[in-house]
Order: structure tokens, then sequence, then C-alpha cells
């Protein structure tokens, strides 16, 4: 590896977060262009990336045990877990509405968790043997995130469409949607905070 | 041409990469990643689109996007109830984070992105500009209209077990912000937009 291998920050040169301006390291704390704030790195980046996981981790057992919906039909209640209603919809023979929606709620959340933890590992203890394989899972981790969104938007709907009032059905959130929610919110933070240089900084040979 | 000394945002390469022409792309060698790929126009289309989707936006969010019909009952849900729904049933914490990714983000990135390409149009500085255009990059992610479109497809199918679904004119409006939204992002060329961010702030403080 040749100097054409090397990182900016290794030549004393800081990239602008916002805006791609490159500036010398400690000439200026702020962005000469846009005016926002200088950072070599993410500042704590592992830090918060971790304390993000660790709490995604924590929500992720009530989200996958309480009732995500309950659906009230004729008086008649049926309360759902993820996996439940995922169950639900194999019965109806809706396999690849369920397939859709199994990907989205349980394959995406767990390679999320699974990814990051990973990566954080990678970037601690400085493996970094594959940086474009560890990058690669960086990109699909960040990609799919907002996907698993699909699961509460589906009950926003049918909490809007199903009557409320006095109807004969009516579909009601359950616990879980707060802390599936807050799942994906916290592991989309938690992937926004994790600084994708870490994974190529012993290449920029620092 | 060269553009001056460059970094990849996502592995810190040093970078000193040659100006590409329009449907070029410019991508690091080391990571993968794409550093800039010019648009035509993108400052005019970035301006059309915007005002294309603010006059969308009503329609999407107040008109039914589906109806059902169970039992001789019939009911309509617009974008606007899913939000008000879950609060009503308490669930506020959902009904904020459905309502920012489905109604307020989206809204928030068509209406920021008009202001920028007004004044980018207009060669018009504004000491905000920089702020309005880091706020865009962040919010970017945030916005999940395309998630939305599955939701309602999935939903459609559960409900066409038991009832009858009927898609509305709001879906139709939905569907065109959803598209828009998507053209919007892919002709805003971020380069060119800081390159002229940058121009403009230059003639703010030549004057000030
Ligand atoms: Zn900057
Ligand atoms: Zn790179």
């Amino acid at each position: 590896m040749g100097k054409a291998e090397r990182g900016a920050l290794a030549q004393g040169l800081v990239r602008c977060h916002a805006c791609g301006h490159l500036a010398k390291l400690r000439r200026a704390r702020h962005c000469p262009v846009c005016g926002g704030v200088l950072h070599a790195r993410r500042p704590h980046s592992l830090q918060h990336t971790l304390a993000l996981l660790i709490s995604s981790y924590a929500l992720y057992i009530p989200a996958n045990i309480f009732p995500i919906m309950t659906v009230n039909q004729f008086g008649v209640i049926e309360r759902h877990t993820i996996i439940g209603g995922i169950f639900a919809l194999v019965e109806k023979d809706m396999a690849p509405i369920a397939a859709l929606v199994f990907i989205a709620s349980i394959m995406v959340p767990l390679l999320k968790l699974l990814g990051l933890s990973a990566l954080l590992l990678n970037v601690r203890l400085r493996w970094q043997r594959h940086p474009q394989w560890w990058m690669r899972m960086y990109r699909l981790i960040v990609f799919v995130g907002r996907w698993s969104m699909l699961d509460i938007f589906m009950i926003s709907i049918l909490v809007a469409v199903v009557d409320l009032s006095g109807g004969v059905s009516q579909v009601i959130a359950g616990p879980a949607a707060t802390a599936f929610a807050a799942v994906v919110v916290l592991t989309m933070l938690a992937a926004k905070s994790l600084d994708p240089r870490l994974i190529w900084d012993k290449q920029n040979k620092l | 041409m060269t553009h001056p000394p460059d970094a990849c945002p996502e592995c810190d390469l040093l970078l000193r990469p040659s100006r590409p022409i329009v449907g070029e792309k410019i991508v690091c060698p080391r990571c993968g990643y794409l550093l800039h790929s010019p648009r035509e126009q993108s400052v005019e289309r970035v301006l059309a689109l915007s005002v294309a989707g603010l006059i969308l936006a009503g329609p999407a969010n107040f008109l039914p996007l589906i109806g059902i019909t169970f039992l001789g009952n019939s009911h309509e849900g617009t974008l606007w109830a899913g939000t008000a729904g879950l609060f009503a049933e308490g669930f506020w914490l959902v009904a904020a984070l459905v309502f920012l990714s489905s109604i307020f983000v989206p809204l928030l990135n068509i209406s920021l992105a008009l202001l920028i390409s007004l004044h980018l149009h207009f060669n018009r500085p504004h000491h905000l500009l920089a702020h309005w255009m880091r706020w865009l990059q962040h919010l970017e992610e945030w916005a999940m209209l395309e998630v939305y479109m599955l939701g309602i497809i999935v939903a459609c199918v559960k409900l066409s077990d038991t009832a009858d679904v009927q898609l509305g004119f709001g879906l139709y409006a939905f569907v065109a912000l959803l598209l828009v939204n998507v053209m919007l992002t892919g002709s805003l060329d971020g380069y060119l937009f800081w390159q002229r961010i940058a121009e403009l702030r230059r003639k703010l403080h030549g004057q000030g």
C-alpha cells in the first residue's frame, strides 16, 4: 500500500460532514463553506452506537412477546403478536405477503441488531481484515433500516380504515407497537451514529 | 478540468477526481461510494418537482386512500386518520413517528427543496441556505413514503379477506407524491447545490 491508499485525516485534512469541503485539520472549528462544525470522525461514534444498540436489544424482547395489534370483531377479541400475525397470514393462504412481513419485521431488525454488534466489535477490536466486506454489510443495514416500519404503517392504515365508531369491527394497536417502533428508530440512529470511516482506519494508517 | 482534492465521505480515501460530464458517475475506487453524478438542469428540475409535490400533498393527506365495505357498512381511511386514530387510542409515540415519517418530514423536505432551488435559480443569497441544505440531507432518510405504500398494499390484502376494498382518490395522489419525491431525490445534484451555495455565500459576504 503506497501513499495513494492513505486517508485524508492521515494527511491532516478533514472533510466537512455536510458539504464535503476539505479543510486543514485544526485550522478552523467551523467549515468555511457551509458553517457546519468540523470533525475528523463523528465524535463518540462507538459509544453512541453501543448505547443505542443496547437499548434496542432491551426493547426487542417486549416488541416480540406482547401483542402488536388487537382485532375486535363481533365482540370477539383477537390479539396478534408479530409472529402470530405472520402465521395468521400463512393460514389464510397469503404466503407471499406473510414472507414480506416476515422479512420486514423479523429478519431486518435481527440483521440490524446482530450486524451492528458485529461491526462494533470489528471496529473496536480492529480486526478490519476485509473492510470491503464489512462496508457492504454497513450499507445493507443502512438501506434496509426503514423497511421495518412496514408493520407499524400497516397497523396505522387498519386503524384508520376499520370503523372506530360503533362498527362491528375495530383494530387497536398493541403495547408491542410502541416497543417495535422504538427498536426501528433506535437501530436507525445506531447505524447513523456509526462512522463508516472507522472501518477503514487501519487501511488509512491511523 | 479537475475538481479540488476531495475525500471519500465513507472511507476517507484522499481523491483527486476529474470533473464528470452529465450521465457519468464518479465512484470511490476503494469503497465504491457514489461521489458525484451530475444531472442536467438539476436546480430547475428540483424547483418544478417540489412545486408539484406541494400541490399533491393536500389531496394525498386528506382524501381517502382506501375504503372498505363490510356487511353493508362502509368506511374510508385517510393518511391523516391513521395518525389521528393511533393518537386517539393512546399510542402517541407510534402516532408521532407515523406522523413524522409519512406526513411531516416528506412535506418539510419538499418545502426545503423548494426554498433552496428558488434561491439558487434566482441567484438570491440567503444566510440560511447552508442550514436548509444540511437539514434536507439529514432528514432525507426519515421520509418513508415508499414503505408506507407497501404498508397500504399489505393492509389491502389483509382486508380483502373479509371486506370489499375500494381504492380512493387520495391513493392516486399519494402514489404521485411518492413518485415526485423519488424523482426529486434523483434530480438533486448535491455537489452542484453545495457549489452554488458556496458561490452565493461569497456574494453575500462580498456585499456586506
Ligand atoms: Zn461544510
Ligand atoms: Zn470510499
